[in-house]
Parts: C-alpha cells; sequence; structure tokens
C-alpha cells in the first residue's frame, strides 16, 4: 500500500539545496522523491552559478549555490538531434532547442539564476534537470528565496506529514 | 549529502569572521557580503566592510567583475589565513550586489540558520 503524499507531485516544490539534497528516490517509481512521505517529481531552486560546464550541441552542466548547499543542474541543448525528440512536431522542438540555447546564454559565472525542473539522480546525487531559466537582476531576489522557502516547508510542505 | 565537487559558501556576516569564529578555518568555502572600501588593481586585492567589520578578498580570478568604490559586492572562495593570522578570502565567484537590503539579509540568515538547525534534527526520510 502506498503511504505516500501525491499532492505536490506536479508542483515546482521551492526547496533550499540542503533539503534538495536529502530527498529519497523511491526505488519503485525511479521519477519520484520522498520528503517526509511527501512525493515530489519537480522543484525550484535559486542561488549564485558557481560553476559551468558547456558541451555545444549537447548540455550546459552547472552548479547553483543557495548558501546551504550546491545543486548540481543540467540543461539539455541536444534538442535537435535526440532520437528523444524525433516523433515531437518539429516546431516544438525548434523553439524548445532554441529556448534551451537562450537560457544557456544567460548563464554566467556569479548571477543569480532561478532554475526549475525535474529531480532526478545521477551518479548518486539529487540533481534538477532543467526546463527553465530565469536569471534575477534584483539583489534581494535570493533573500526573498530562503524566506519563501522557509514559509512554505513549515506552513506547507511539512504538514502534509503529519497529515 | 554530497553534491558536486565544488563546495557550498557558507553564509557569514563579516561581524561573525572573527579569529574565534568557527567559520575561521583555513580553506573554508565562504559567501560574504559587504562595501568596497579599498581596492589595488595592481594587487587585485580588496577590502570589503559591514560596519566596523572588514575583511580582505583577493579578486585576481575575477577580472570580468566591474570594481566600485562604495558599491556592495558578494564573494564566494575559500579563507586563507596568513602566518600573520590575517585571513584574506580567495575568491572564485563574485557579484555586484548594489540595492541589498542588508538588514533585511542578516535577519534571514538567522531565520535560515534556525530552520537549518530544526531540519537537521529532524531529517527527511
Amino acid at each position: 500500500m502506498d503511504h505516500h503524499h501525491h499532492l505536490l507531485c506536479n508542483t515546482h516544490v521551492k526547496l533550499l539545496a540542503f533539503d534538495l539534497l536529502s530527498l529519497t528516490q523511491i526505488p519503485s517509481d525511479p521519477i519520484s522523491f520522498s520528503r517526509h512521505g511527501t512525493l515530489l517529481s519537480r522543484a525550484e531552486t535559486l542561488g549564485l552559478v558557481t560553476s559551468l560546464d558547456l558541451k555545444p550541441g549537447k548540455f550546459l552542466k552547472f552548479v547553483v549555490d543557495d548558501g546551504t548547499g550546491c545543486v548540481d543542474c543540467v540543461l539539455w541543448l541536444n534538442h535537435l538531434t535526440s532520437p528523444y525528440f524525433a516523433r515531437r512536431s518539429p516546431s516544438d522542438v525548434r523553439q524548445i532547442a532554441a529556448s534551451s540555447n537562450h537560457f544557456a546564454s544567460e548563464l554566467k559565472l556569479g548571477a543569480v539564476a532561478r532554475v526549475r525542473g525535474r529531480i532526478t539522480k545521477y551518479r548518486g546525487v539529487v540533481q534538477i534537470t532543467v526546463s527553465d531559466v530565469v536569471v534575477e537582476r534584483d539583489p534581494n531576489a535570493e533573500i526573498l528565496h530562503w524566506l519563501d522557502c522557509v514559509r512554505l516547508a513549515r506552513k506547507r510542505y511539512d504538514v502534509l506529514q503529519s497529515e | 549529502m554530497a553534491s558536486s565537487a565544488i563546495k557550498s559558501g557558507a553564509l557569514v556576516s563579516l561581524q561573525d569572521l572573527h579569529p574565534s569564529s568557527h567559520y575561521f578555518r583555513q580553506g573554508t568555502s565562504l559567501r560574504v557580503t559587504g562595501k568596497l572600501q579599498e581596492y589595488s588593481a595592481q594587487t587585485a586585492i580588496a577590502m570589503v566592510v559591514d560596519g566596523s567589520a572588514k575583511l580582505k578578498v583577493n579578486t585576481e580570478h575575477l577580472r570580468n567583475l566591474n570594481l566600485k568604490l562604495g558599491s556592495f559586492y558578494q564573494f564566494i572562495g575559500e579563507l586563507l589565513i596568513q602566518p600573520d593570522n590575517e585571513a584574506v578570502l580567495q575568491a572564485r565567484v563574485g557579484r555586484n550586489v548594489d540595492g541589498i537590503n542588508l538588514d533585511l539579509y542578516h535577519q534571514s540568515l538567522q531565520l535560515l540558520r534556525q530552520f537549518q538547525a530544526d531540519h537537521l534534527k529532524n531529517p527527511t526520510t
């Protein structure tokens, strides 16, 4: 019997890095991760970009440091050559590829990035497979993200576990 | 749980970075915030201040960052403690944070630390 809560399954949950990195992958359902018994599949993180590793036409791997930990992020850039996208509409694929290339061009060392995507695991470490990126210009954006994460965890995410 | 090889810079206010602090250790990865008071283009050594607290920052790896006296900056790097016990942050990342609300930053940092401490007592399962 499944005792997990599914209410946040399709939500981009705002998590601090230390919280995100301690999620547990569900062996029977590897696209799901458990946080105190609540199933998650998507997350939002925000912090300073401290590392960039670009393989043109393949991927951009980068690291976001929010002060509580470092989140590895992978932004795929292989949409036009990957067989994974072959069955999708060519115009959709071109649009996704253009967005991803735009995100990649915006990311710079020291930029503050708000990153959303699927929670995945690579070589034993939780990471984010990126679906969108916003580079924040407001110097207080990160502070507000911390407060959002703390408030949402206390008022929403942690409450589900006790229900 | 360990992430990539890149270490997270622990959030620390300059006031908390004194020789008896647990942050004041050789090689510790830190993130500091302060106003640029001095800068030498020749040595790439900057001095950032927050109130009466100050810290030297080596910015030699941040040549693309435009440093202006009186502006606010945030740096992530590793602490190098010199033989005379003076600390210099070897910055690897930096950004201008003009417009940051430092009072809100310090208060939020306290809340963040409290939340993290509470969470570590009751880890996610």
